[in-house]
């Protein structure tokens, strides 16, 4: 219930005249200068600067530590009890926000059949769940961890109604190269791991056709995101390995609204967000407002 | 809380579920046909046991607009055409008898289930009668008795009794009703469970694959076991039970009564040391007995002469635990023992106790032993325990089925939910949240009927005041509480 409520405010103000959503926006963005004084690399860089050049032979879209941790939680992706348990309890929470992003417009997103871009897909939790909807036509999941998509492939054969709708590809986001535009791109849990946003959300861009969507979540950069993330699940409770999130990489909402409020023909026909808490014993929770406070989904269609 | 099982998916979401790509299953299976042995077939739910909770289960899959998709097999050692072609004779009842409270019943309109029940050969009841059967001490559950009466509004039914094969008859024409039909496969037994193999495209390692005692194989997503209190498929999963016997045995047998017209249908039980031992109501004049005693005592009832048995159940109403436990060491001349002892002993008449029952029905008379017990979890990796299967409780509270229904309920819901949000149904999280919310209930109620049975085990001591005033506080509805556990049995 209190899903909808949110979701419907978040369509409404959605839907809101522009100039509203830049008022809105404009209160409460951090100009970057600003940002500068406590993080130690500006959020939303575009272009690797001198400094952090990538090594040789790996992508500008990946960091190589990032590379190295995950690879280490291959094994344990798909362990109910494992470190990725959280994950999947979100999983469903990913589904229903992404399902009303594409009922926004009324019409079926996709009459033939849903053609979906999972960048990041780790081992698949939600590339799995999306294909096995019956509006679901094809699912490509992308992640630059040919370990993790070792695993993710494994997992997928145990599902025999995966087999043709289901295809991981061991590529980063500048990397693939396919013509065909998807109707929903999907980045969950992604962005902050990622050391150039703005560079790789503009590489995801190119591959949403007109009217699709680009889904995704991540955590706002606040005080508590640090104490939850980094702090509990990290340091005290270990419910993730340590270096599993890296603080200063976060992007708030405020940032992320207003990075795609700069892009032409995007977000004019659907900008949205919706925080949500983890509530030990009941799961997830959708709840107003925590969007700026901790985890988040955002979703933003391509202009028709 | 209960919310209409078949609107959920519309409810939720704009999304239809149009019948699904699930049909590439089968197409599917041709292409890892291994050499060595004949491909399982895949389903996506396999249920062993066609007892009332299996087959409200598939019942209820069929009949949820968004399970109704799903390949579903249940799989019986019995033969089930019996019991589809029941056809019952008006001057008899069966001796295994059930007592639906009213959200069971309220699913089983929903299946599609209660209108196949014929409403001549159901007894619903709105009262109850329990007493002590060594202070006497009584609790009337009575809604015409409470201040205020019952109003228009308030459904007081407590509970409907059914008999079992009633019950079953009408879940199978509501199966045999399904636009998909699940693949009924009965006088067959599950010869072993074991986990399937890789093979070039699909890698069932972690799929239970059923083998039939007529060589068929059955590879299930979801495995579920309806299969009773030996549940083999709780032992295939590892799952250990824990609980006591209760050295008790349930003696049933149906009887025709005294006219009772004039009277409420009510149910009645006696605690007496031995165990409880009650009365149900049936259509007409007729009622059913299930009495839980010794097993001793349960082999001399079954051994009595048709006239003495019924005299040894009107004492058990009647006399004292003391007459009782001499009666039960005659072998025979138990009528006119009862006779006179009946005749100096005070008694109350009816309806606070029984009318008297009048002959015991041919043939009705049966036992089965007693039994606690309860699994440690639900659930497994594609694999769920409902019913029996997942906690045995003591009769006395009427409770079996009724829990077991609930677990088919939450089951469906969770499959529900998984499904809608593109989960494996077999995953334990599509069925976490099943197993959360019956574990505790369950559990609660297992302990409940276990320590009344044990209250009510003692012949004297503190304890028989005490439990005495306990019973007179509730009657009296002192701190309203006689209401408010009346209106919760109505509403639950």
């Amino acid at each position: 219930m209190r899903l909808q409520f949110l979701l419907r405010r978040a369509r409404a103000r959605a839907r809101a005249p522009s100039s509203l959503n830049n008022a809105y926006a404009r209160t409460i963005r951090i100009p970057p200068s600003q940002n500068a004084r406590c993080i130690s690399t500006s959020t939303f860089q575009n272009k690797p600067d001198a400094r952090n050049q990538p090594t040789p032979g790996t992508h500008g879209a990946v960091d190589p530590d990032e590379l190295s941790h995950f690879n280490a939680l291959a094994s344990t992706w798909w362990d109910a009890q494992g470190p990725s348990r959280l994950l999947h309890l979100m999983n469903p929470i990913r589904i229903d926000f992404t399902q009303h992003c594409l009922a926004m417009n009324g019409a079926p997103a996709a009459p033939d059949g849903l053609r979906v871009l999972d960048v990041g897909c780790g081992g698949g939790i939600f590339s799995e769940s999306i294909a096995r909807l019956p509006t679901t036509a094809h699912v490509v999941g992308l992640d630059p961890s040919e370990e993790i998509l070792t695993v993710a492939r494994a997992h997928a054969k145990k599902d025999p109604t995966l087999t043709g709708k289901l295809t991981y590809i061991n590529s980063t986001i500048d990397d693939y190269r396919v013509e065909q535009q998807v109707d929903l791109l999907t980045l969950f849990e992604v962005v902050e791991h990622v050391p150039y946003p703005a560079a790789f959300l503009q590489s995801c861009m190119r591959h949403v056709r007109p009217g699709g969507w680009i889904v995704l979540s991540t955590i706002a950069r606040t005080g508590s995101s640090w104490f939850t993330t980094k702090f509990v699940a990290e340091d005290l409770l270990r419910i993730v390995p340590r270096g599993t999130h890296d603080w200063y990489k976060y992007i708030n909402e405020a940032e992320m609204r207003a990075f795609f409020e700069k892009q032409a023909g995007w977000g004019a026909q659907g900008m949205l967000s919706m925080g949500c808490l983890y509530v030990p014993g009941f799961g997830w929770k959708a709840v107003k407002g925590s969007e700026h406070i901790g985890n988040y989904f955002f979703g933003v269609r391509r202009d028709l | 809380m209960r919310q209409t099982l078949l609107q959920l998916p519309t409810k939720h979401s704009g999304w239809a579920f149009h019948a699904s790509r699930l049909a590439q299953i089968a197409s599917a299976r041709r292409s890892f046909a291994s050499e060595a042995s004949p491909s399982p077939e895949i389903y996506d739910v396999v249920v062993v046991g066609g007892g009332p909770v299996g087959l409200t289960l598939a019942a209820s899959l069929g009949a949820a607009r968004t399970t109704s998709h799903l390949k579903v097999a249940l799989i019986e050692g019995m033969d089930l055409t019996p019991t589809r072609n029941w056809n019952p004779k008006p001057d008899y009842f069966a001796n295994r008898i059930v007592s639906l409270i009213p959200s069971t019943v309220r699913l089983l309109k929903e299946i599609g289930a209660w209108k196949h029940i014929r409403q001549d050969r159901v007894q619903s009841y709105d009262g109850m009668q329990v007493w002590d059967g060594m202070s006497g001490a009584r609790v009337e559950f009575d809604w015409n008795k409470l201040w205020g009466g019952k109003d228009e509004q308030t459904d007081t039914t407590i509970a409907h009794m059914v008999e079992n094969v009633h019950l079953s008859h009408g879940l199978l024409k509501a199966i045999g009703d399904l636009p998909i039909q699940p693949t009924m496969i009965d006088k067959t037994k599950v010869e072993r469970i074991e986990y399937g193999q890789m093979t070039g495209q699909v890698d069932m390692r972690d799929w239970p694959v059923v083998t039939l005692s007529t060589g068929q194989q059955l590879a299930a997503r979801l495995l579920i076991g309806a299969d009773g209190g030996n549940s083999p498929v709780r032992t295939f999963a590892g799952i250990e039970s824990r609980g006591w016997d209760y050295d008790r045995h349930s003696m049933v047998a149906t009887f025709r009564i005294e006219d009772d017209s004039a009277f409420p249908k009510f149910a009645y039980q006696r605690f007496l040391p031995s165990g409880p031992v009650a009365i149900l109501p049936l259509p007409g004049n007729y009622a059913n007995l299930a009495w839980s005693t010794t097993p001793e005592k349960v082999a001399h009832l079954k051994s009595l002469a048709p006239e003495d048995f019924v005299a040894m159940v009107n004492a058990a109403f009647r006399l004292s635990y003391t007459d009782i436990d001499y009666l039960h060491n005659l072998k025979s001349g138990v009528a006119d023992e009862t006779k006179w002892r009946e005749s100096v002993t005070k008694y109350p008449d009816p309806p606070q106790i029984p009318v008297r029952i009048t002959e015991v029905l041919d043939g009705t008379r049966a036992s089965f032993p007693l039994k606690m017990k309860h699994a440690d979890k639900y659930i497994a990796e594609r694999i769920a325990l409902v019913g029996d299967a997942a906690h045995t409780i003591h009769p006395m509270a009427g409770q079996g089925l009724n829990s077991g229904i609930g677990d088919v309920y939450s089951l469906v819901k969770s499959l529900t939910e998984g499904i809608r949000h593109g989960q494996d149904i077999g995953s334990s999280f599509t069925l976490e949240p099943f197993q959360s919310e019956r574990y505790l209930p369950n559990n609660a109620l297992l302990g409940f009927v276990d320590k009344l049975h044990t209250l009510y085990g003692f012949e004297s001591g503190p304890l028989v005041p005490l439990r005495s005033l306990g019973v007179e506080i509730i009657n009296r509805d002192w701190f309203g509480l006689k209401r408010f556990l009346m209106s919760q049995a109505a509403k639950s």
